[in-house]
């Protein structure tokens, strides 16, 4: 029996049926409202500098090609041969003259152009190639090297789509002179776990860290989260969370990068930190200078954990798994040593081997087999912290509030049930 | 791969009983015990192992296939999956004795066979030895899982030290997993 969308999420959002996490046709309606609606993030420019470098991508379970074209654009293409459907790539990286399907090795170019049909010329019809290209992903564009694409045509540009979110996310990427790059490829693992939990917990829910994290984060570090926390949300669906620190503290407390122990495993990295945050006030302003940041969610599957800089993708594999991506940045400019001790900060934390993401992948896998109980079906999940206790801010854009709100979440499944309504009911 | 020099059966029967005792204290939990094991300036590293472009140029050459091709975050290049020093062993060894590292309470059951122990080369007091594990693993309310993959180890015998007195140097893990379905690579591999 098919319970409508109005009946899992109740009004203001306190209340969530277990089923959102759990239930395959909802997941049904996510790929249509959800995956076929967003901007879907991609890769990163600096990981196809040159013609001819491609990444894998995808986007919820639909496989993309990201390549770098003759032009040095971007393209962006269905990882599926239009003559038998195989994989024309099977390469997670690399740079390539042309993608050939293996089964009768139809030939396309970086950018998707059919370029050979061996079998043609033993035909007589000649085959109009120009039709029978690799499916485009529609709509494509970049923001500060962050590649998106959208398989809604008709989509707002992406730097509206972000809006105001991209005053938050440049308090990170304007710090840096030569802006960031993403180190190598990224770390994908599969979680038992519904998509949005890993989704939700970046988003803003900063608050299980004192607790799920207590035997890894120091309690100084939990009392700085309490009492200089701040939640941002500038548009439902997206979010950001930090510490706004004092004016006088300590450089090393409010720099990027003091978190992890890169900083403490080389002086020069040291050194290097500091001298970044010695020009934040200049590059990003006398605000933004004082963020410290933790974590921060893009609409609908993209996070950004600023304090141990990693960007992550939760790719659905159903309603019960997850293809977890999580690539590690650094500044672009700095000294390649430097960024393979700065990356220590990123793949001792969090990754498949992470100290502290072991057991966010340990709760959000135990969350799916609590959204599995049928006979709990009464108790939704409880999402009214802090309800209405967020407020305009003077300096900040957006909704702002304590991280013990949960209005983070609220908004975000507001947007989703918004979004799954539309395709129900059309 | 260097060719293997001919140890004498004596050093071959120190090394695979250092081995086998490390094997039982990292199965019967004693990473305390486990983390002496390990030189001031260790390296523990997993290297990342992703899928790479075939190079036609190597076509008919064993390197075209070869498993180095695969490996990534090794040194400074790319992403590795742990690249770690002393330090951030020890923050791991301290989490394991507390009831609230929830991925680990209750604790995995582990069981690993350490095999093909090859010394590939000795030098002075550094040993380099080569070896391939199978670790089952499992834990209550988990599926189990099989962990398969081979150590690249330089180990060193400090001056004066007894025989089976080894430190590790530097351990290299090279995982065979296709995608990672493991539930963790956090541990003491």
């Amino acid at each position: 029996m098919k319970t409508p969308i109005r009946d899992i999420v109740n009004a203001d959002a306190t209340l969530i049926s277990r089923k959102a996490w759990s239930d395959p046709g909802i997941y049904e309606l996510e790929k249509k409202g959800i995956f076929g609606k967003s901007w879907l993030f991609l890769a990163h420019e600096s990981q196809i500098k040159n013609p001819g470098d491609f990444v894998q991508a995808y986007m919820c379970e639909t496989p993309i090609i990201v390549a770098r074209g003759a032009d040095h654009g971007v393209y962006a293409n269905i990882n599926s041969c239009v003559h038998r459907g195989l994989p024309v790539c099977r390469a997670d990286h690399g740079n390539a003259k042309s993608f050939v399907c293996p089964y009768h090795s139809w030939n396309y170019s970086v950018e998707g152009k059919l370029q050979a049909i061996p079998q043609e010329r033993y035909v007589e019809g000649k085959i109009d190639k120009a039709k029978l290209s690799l499916k485009a992903v529609p709509r494509v564009e970049s923001w500060r090297g962050m590649i998106f694409g959208s398989f809604d045509a008709e989509i707002e540009p992406l730097e509206q789509y972000l809006g105001d979110q991209r005053w938050y996310l440049d308090a990170f990427f304007e710090r840096f002179t030569e802006g960031v790059e993403f180190v190598g490829s990224p770390h994908r693992w599969v979680i038992n776990a519904n998509w949005k939990l890993p989704m939700e917990n970046q988003l803003g829910d900063v608050n299980h860290g004192p607790f799920l994290h207590a035997a890894v984060i120091p309690p100084e570090a939990n009392a700085e989260v309490f009492e200089l926390g701040h939640s941002c949300v500038t548009e439902p669906g997206h979010g950001a969370t930090f510490r706004l620190m004092p004016a006088d503290s300590p450089l090393e407390s409010v720099a990027w990068g003091f978190e992890g122990m890169a900083s403490l495993l080389s002086p020069e990295v040291h050194e290097y930190l500091r001298e970044i945050q010695m020009r934040a006030e200049e590059r990003v302003g006398p605000i933004r200078s004082r963020m410290k940041g933790l974590t921060y969610g893009v609409y609908p599957n993209l996070s950004f954990l600023w304090s141990n800089t990693a960007f992550k993708v939760s790719h659905p594999r159903g309603p019960g798994k997850v293809e977890y991506w999580s690539w590690s940045v650094v500044p672009a400019d700095a000294p390649e040593e430097f960024k393979r001790i700065l990356r220590g900060n990123h793949t001792a934390f969090f990754g498949p081997g992470g100290i502290l993401e072991q057991e966010d992948s340990e709760v959000w896998a135990q969350q799916f087999i609590g959204s599995n109980i049928d006979f709990a079906d009464d108790r939704p999940y409880f999402y009214g912290l802090g309800l209405g206790e967020e407020k305009p801010h003077p300096d900040l854009p957006g909704l702002v509030s304590v991280t013990a709100n949960e209005f983070y979440a609220r908004n975000f499944y507001q947007r989703w049930r918004d979004a799954l309504i539309a395709v129900e009911e059309a | 791969m260097s060719e293997a020099v001919l140890a004498s059966p004596e050093l071959q029967h120190e090394i695979e009983q250092w081995y086998y005792r490390e094997a039982r204290m990292l199965d019967g939990r004693e990473y305390q015990k486990w983390l002496a094991l390990c030189a001031p300036e260790i390296r523990f590293i997993i290297p990342s192992r992703t899928n790479p472009l075939v190079d036609n140029s190597l076509r008919g050459r064993e390197e075209m296939i070869s498993v180095e091709r695969e490996l990534e975050g090794r040194d400074s290049e790319g992403l590795p999956i742990r690249d770690e020093t002393l330090p951030y062993l020890i923050l791991r060894v301290d989490r394991a004795f507390k009831p609230n590292s929830w991925a680990e309470n209750p604790p995995a059951r582990t069981r690993r066979i350490i095999g093909n122990i090859e010394i590939v080369e000795t030098e002075s007091d550094q040993l380099s030895v080569v070896s391939a594990f199978h670790l089952h693993w499992a834990r209550p309310g988990s599926a189990s899982y099989l962990y398969a993959g081979q150590r690249r180890d330089m180990l060193v015998r400090a001056e004066g030290r007894a025989s089976g007195d080894l430190r590790i140097l530097r351990r290299e893990v090279v995982l065979d997993m296709a995608d990672i379905e493991y539930p963790s690579l956090g541990l003491f591999l």
